[in-house]
């Protein structure tokens, strides 16, 4: 089966047999013939932006939380941010996304913003959860940026649900999308969810990132086919292969993927390898991370890749880069001490109610 | 179930269970008549719930004998539609005219005089618990057991149990109900009704509290004629009650502990011989005290104590010369009243009382006559808790002799 | 079936579905064998058909159902989720309990959908499609539970379940489902969350819900043969719980009996005792009491599923001992 176009098989099951995902390289392979590239200068650079408002953002919330500012914990999507950026670029108003752990910046290309995100980092009263919710557990449902829940699979029904909705409604042209780790594949409610999305053929965009490690977890304790992209056949769904920490290479086929399931073609996975710079959370130091990893092509930092090849086509220059690293890096500053400033939620303020309409709950 | 008398081996043909939920199922067609031979497990009906069309088995092999359900009603699942002749052997192996089995030795159930259904009264069939261990509250038969709903409604109501002493219950064990309650308050009404003055209302309260403790009483005859004698000689003359203060404030002073408080398992000992006085005021009875009694000679004492009496039946009585007394004297003799029991206040364990003093022949062995003697009773009546008789009379005793010794009051 | 006017409990579900879907485009239902065979219980019968591509088949897949109601529901349908029993819906409870129940809490968009529960025991259908859920999802903030005993509240409450912005359990007892007919459905309904009593009464109160109504005034009526008048409340709802009613009702007979089919630890039963000894304590005669199913798993055969659950002989007996403390 061909790693990169649109086959929808539904017969054969899956025989790619790619290498085993600790020694993948950072290879960028060639688009096959007949497939729809999207990929532009402008979106590129778009992505480029907001990967690094992601990383600066999220070095920044680093930082207030080894300084103790953060309420909760903190889980960072460092390495990550071309992968997520990538499906977030691809998505416009009135599509159904649900973004996950690492999804920063995917978030941030969205719509969603520094200063909301760090509202509700920092448990201010005037982000969108109110205090209510917190870190990567934020969102906006009634805009289609729906609000994760820890049990990872359970948000792949919801974003088909959406697009029910909007199938109902007789509204074309919406897709949905959500990202997950490799260990999230392992529940129950992303195989259901899976099935679903194929069984009622809905344009869902699925991009499992596979960063080797859930948590602690290496991939071998994760699951034992040789490589997820089979997963696609079993479901009977499209499968892709991205370059997981190759921006390029993952704005072209997650572009590919997101246009075929716009054109109708049913639900999209996308599997991409690579790996977190971090750890799990900002409480963990993932030294069970083999230095050999980290060293190896698959350990290399997206962001600076991702530099080097847009100023290699001459899309971006290092002043650019240089001058938009600045900005952002104020921008976060600012919105940091702003937001630091502003009140945690008062409980005596609060309706303490779980109904829609109040009163409903106290019987 | 069993077979109809004119054919023995009968069985009948059941409304089988047709699916989750399903009560009911209507006959669409019977796949044979009577008189036909039909095998066993063989479907005999066709039936049809609102969910698919089924079939009604043969049990056994047989003759069709009796189908009295008819095509197109509906019958209930567990309901006969016919009946089956079976043969003898059959009828053997499926045991149908084995006698039924002897009943189950059920737990006897305590069976109460029932009166006959339709009667006013409440019949009470007896009862199995269904859970097991089902708590009944210690106290919760009795004719002394206030329920929530009780107490609440007496306390809107001001009222106390010893208020509903007169009530004979009608609840469980005896026990008054809101019904039994309401009715007796209603009853009330028909009589003439005057409101208790404040002052009537909480000596009800004290007296009622100090009843909740055992209490006794001890009599003893005084002369006193020695005394009388004395205070014809003072000038500032004291009362009587002032002569049995300095007595008791003595003989307390000796034995504290006869005025001592049981709280639990221990004794509370009096901190300062601090002895109250009956006073009559109107409507009611105020207690003057005379502090460290037991420091201060009688003569000293006397116009301290007349000023106290003024005071008290003025109903001036300041709140420092009032309370905290640990016993308390009571002259009922000037109601001429020769014995009473009266109650020792709630918070105290001993009152000493005073009857009227008469003169009463006694006998003089002497003289071998009757002489005439001014006599009172004297009653102590005490927490019976806190001290026994032999004590209360030692007391007594003590007071009665110091009665008859005044110069050392 | 029998008695062709009459409506069953079972067709008053069918008829609200009905009358929701044709009213309202925003209306869908998903469920397993619900579409052309018409559900489990035939609560969908012909609906697929009448409402083509908005009655659904889903794979068996109860938290898919569910996460996929939600999502639907985010975005302004109102989805009806057909459980095929209430025992399966556990396979769902996460996204009940953690997506659908907090959506609104945590992030002020309300989740509009209902999740329709085939509840309750029958003879012989054994451990897993007799249970009584109500209980464990009323514990989470966030979610209304509806218990309809008659077949006018089956009708008028799935279509209110329908029309609130906040996820419904629909608890429907498949005991009821044949067995309950009604001459014809209602045109108004009790307010929402109101307890309606059934049979009023002096010497005790019984609070029951579900099938459990339907005992507890049989057990009313043999009490009445000695003399003895109970009055029976029906929940209708067990979130909310109508308390006021509960504590009128207390207050006229002094003495409470709650029954309920699920078991006791933590139960509604477990739940209206405690409200009314909190704030009703000077109203009992006697202490509450509660009766519910025993504590093992629903049995299998019909002899041992007959003395498992509360049935009118043990709601009697109860009363009894109730009435005699």
């Amino acid at each position: 089966m061909s790693k990169r176009s649109a086959a929808v098989p539904k017969k054969s099951p899956a025989t790619s047999r790619a290498a085993s995902p600790a020694t993948t390289k950072a290879v960028r392979e060639k688009p096959s013939a007949g497939s729809v590239s999207t990929l532009s200068k402008e979106i590129s650079r778009r992505a480029y932006r907001t990967m690094l408002e992601a990383r600066l953002l999220e070095e920044k919330l680093a930082a207030l939380y080894r300084s103790g500012k953060i309420v909760g914990g903190v889980f960072l999507g460092r390495g990550q941010e071309a992968l997520s950026v990538a499906l977030g670029v691809h998505l416009r108003r009135g599509d159904v996304y649900a973004p996950l752990i690492r999804d920063q910046a995917g978030r941030l290309a969205f719509g969603d913003t520094i200063l909301d995100t760090l509202r509700t980092y920092l448990g201010s009263s005037l982000g969108s959860m109110r205090g209510r919710d917190g870190n990567i557990h934020r969102g906006r449902p009634s805009e289609g940026y729906h609000a994760m829940i820890s049990h990872l699979g359970a948000m792949v029904s919801t974003v088909c649900g959406g697009l029910m909705a909007k199938r109902f409604r007789g509204e074309k042209g919406a897709v949905g999308a959500t990202c997950i780790g490799e260990g999230g594949t392992s529940t129950g409610s992303f195989h259901e969810g899976m099935n679903m999305a194929a069984v009622e053929k809905l344009p869902i965009v699925v991009v499992v990132a596979n960063n080797q490690f859930s948590y602690s977890t290496p991939n071998d304790r994760q699951f034992a086919c040789a490589d997820l992209m089979a997963r696609a056949a079993a479901y009977g769904v499209a499968g892709r292969r991205a370059v997981g920490n190759d921006l390029i290479d993952c704005l072209e086929v997650i572009g590919i993927a997101v246009s075929a399931a716009r054109a109708g073609e049913g639900p999209q996975l996308v599997v991409a390898d690579l790996l977190r710079l971090v750890g799990h959370g900002e409480h963990d130091d993932a030294s069970y991370i083999p230095a050999a990893l980290k060293k190896s092509p698959l350990g290399e930092d997206c962001l600076e890749l991702a530099r080097k090849s847009l100023v290699e086509k001459g899309w971006l220059s290092e002043k650019e880069a240089s001058e938009w690293h600045k900005e952002v890096e104020k921008e976060v500053d600012e919105t940091a001490s702003k937001v630091l400033r502003e009140p945690a939620p008062d409980p005596s303020e609060e309706d303490w109610n779980a109904f829609s309409v109040l009163g409903r709950g106290d019987g | 179930m069993f077979p109809s008398p004119d054919s023995k081996n009968l069985i009948p043909i059941i409304m089988p269970q047709l699916g989750e939920s399903i009560a009911e199922a209507t006959i669409v067609r019977a796949a044979f008549s009577v008189g036909d031979r039909v095998e066993a497990d063989t479907d005999l009906l066709e039936v049809e719930t609102n969910k698919a069309v089924m079939g009604v088995t043969a049990p056994c092999g047989g003759i069709l004998k009796e189908l009295t359900a008819a095509i197109g009603e509906s019958y209930a699942v567990g309901a006969t539609l016919g009946y089956l002749e079976i043969s003898d052997e059959d009828a053997e192996r499926l045991g149908i005219h084995d006698a039924p089995p002897p009943p189950v030795e059920k737990p006897k159930r305590k069976k109460e005089a029932g009166t006959a259904a339709g009667s006013s009264g409440s019949v009470k069939k007896s009862v199995e618990p269904t859970v097991s261990g089902l708590p009944v509250p210690a106290h919760a038969g009795g004719a002394s057991f206030l329920s929530p709903r009780m107490k609440a409604r007496m306390a809107e109501l001001g009222l106390h149990a010893a208020d509903l002493a007169g009530v004979a219950g009608s609840g469980a064990g005896g026990r008054v109900t809101i019904d039994d309650l309401e009715r007796f308050l209603q009853d009330l009404e028909r009589n003439t009704i005057s409101p208790a003055s404040s002052m009537r209302v909480a000596v009800a309260d004290a007296m009622r509290r100090s009843w909740t403790r055992p209490l006794a009483t001890v009599v003893l005859p005084v002369q006193l004629d020695t005394l009388l004698a004395h205070r014809r000689k003072q000038t500032v003359k004291a009362g009587p009650a002032l002569y049995a203060l300095r007595a008791l404030a003595i003989g307390l002073s000796e034995m504290p502990a006869t005025a001592g408080r049981l709280i639990g398992d221990r004794v509370i000992h009096p901190r300062s011989v601090d002895i109250g006085f009956a006073v009559e005021a109107e409507d009611g009875v105020l207690v003057p005290v005379i502090r460290h009694a037991d420091q201060s000679p009688l003569a000293d004492l006397v116009e301290r104590y007349n000023r106290l009496v003024e005071l008290a039946r003025a109903r001036r009585l300041p709140g420092s010369d009032t309370g905290g007394s640990i016993a308390t004297i009571t002259n009922y003799g000037v109601f001429g009243l020769t014995m009473a029991t009266p109650i020792p206040l709630p918070e105290q364990t001993l009152l000493l009382g005073m009857g009227a003093g008469r003169v009463t022949p006694l006998w003089d062995e002497s003289k071998k006559a009757f002489v005439p003697v001014t006599e009172a009773q004297f009653t102590l009546s005490f927490d019976h808790r806190v001290l026994d008789g032999g004590a209360a009379g030692r007391l007594l005793q003590r007071v009665a002799d110091l009665l008859n010794d005044p110069e050392k009051l | 079936m029998s008695g062709s006017t009459s409506i069953t409990y079972l067709e008053a579900i069918r008829l609200a579905q009905q009358k929701a879907l044709a009213e309202d485009p925003r209306v869908f239902i998903y469920g397993q064998d619900i579409g052309g065979f018409g559900g489990a219980f035939k609560a969908t019968k012909n609906l697929a058909k009448e409402f083509p591509g908005r009655v659904l088949d889903s794979p068996i897949s109860e938290d898919a159902m569910v996460g996929l109601a939600i999502g639907a529901a985010v975005e302004g349908m109102r989805p009806i989720v057909e459980m095929q029993f209430a025992d399966f819906s556990t396979c769902g409870f996460n996204q009940i309990v953690n997506q659908a129940a907090t959506l609104h809490y945590r992030t002020g968009t309300p989740c509009p959908l209902v999740v329709r529960l085939p509840s309750g025991g029958t003879p012989g259908s054994g451990p897993f499609h007799s249970q009584s859920m109500e209980a464990i999802y009323a514990h989470y903030p966030g979610i209304v539970v509806m218990t309809p005993a008659t077949v006018e509240d089956a009708y008028t409450m799935l279509l209110e379940a329908i029309a609130l912005d906040d996820p419904v359990i629909f608890c429907e007892h498949k005991f009821l489902y044949y067995h309950l007919k009604a001459e014809k459905l209602p045109e108004v309904a009790l307010p929402f969350g109101k307890a309606r009593i059934t049979r009023p009464g002096r010497d005790a109160t019984v609070v029951a819900y579900g099938a459990m109504v339907h005992e507890s005034l049989a057990a009313a009526e043999e009490l009445s043969q000695d003399g003895y008048d109970i009055e029976v409340v029906d929940l209708r709802t067990v979130r909310p719980i109508d308390t006021d009613t509960i504590l009128a009702s207390v207050a006229r007979t002094g003495r409470l009996l709650v029954v309920s089919e699920a078991w006791p630890w933590g139960g509604v039963a477990s739940e209206v005792i405690a409200r009314v000894a909190t704030e009703g304590f000077g109203l009992l005669d006697a202490p509450p009491q509660r009766l519910n199913a025993k504590e093992t798993p629903v049995p299998y055969h019909p002899a041992l599923w007959g003395t498992h659950r509360p049935t009118a002989s043990t709601v009697a007996n109860s009363l009894r001992q109730l009435l005699e403390l």
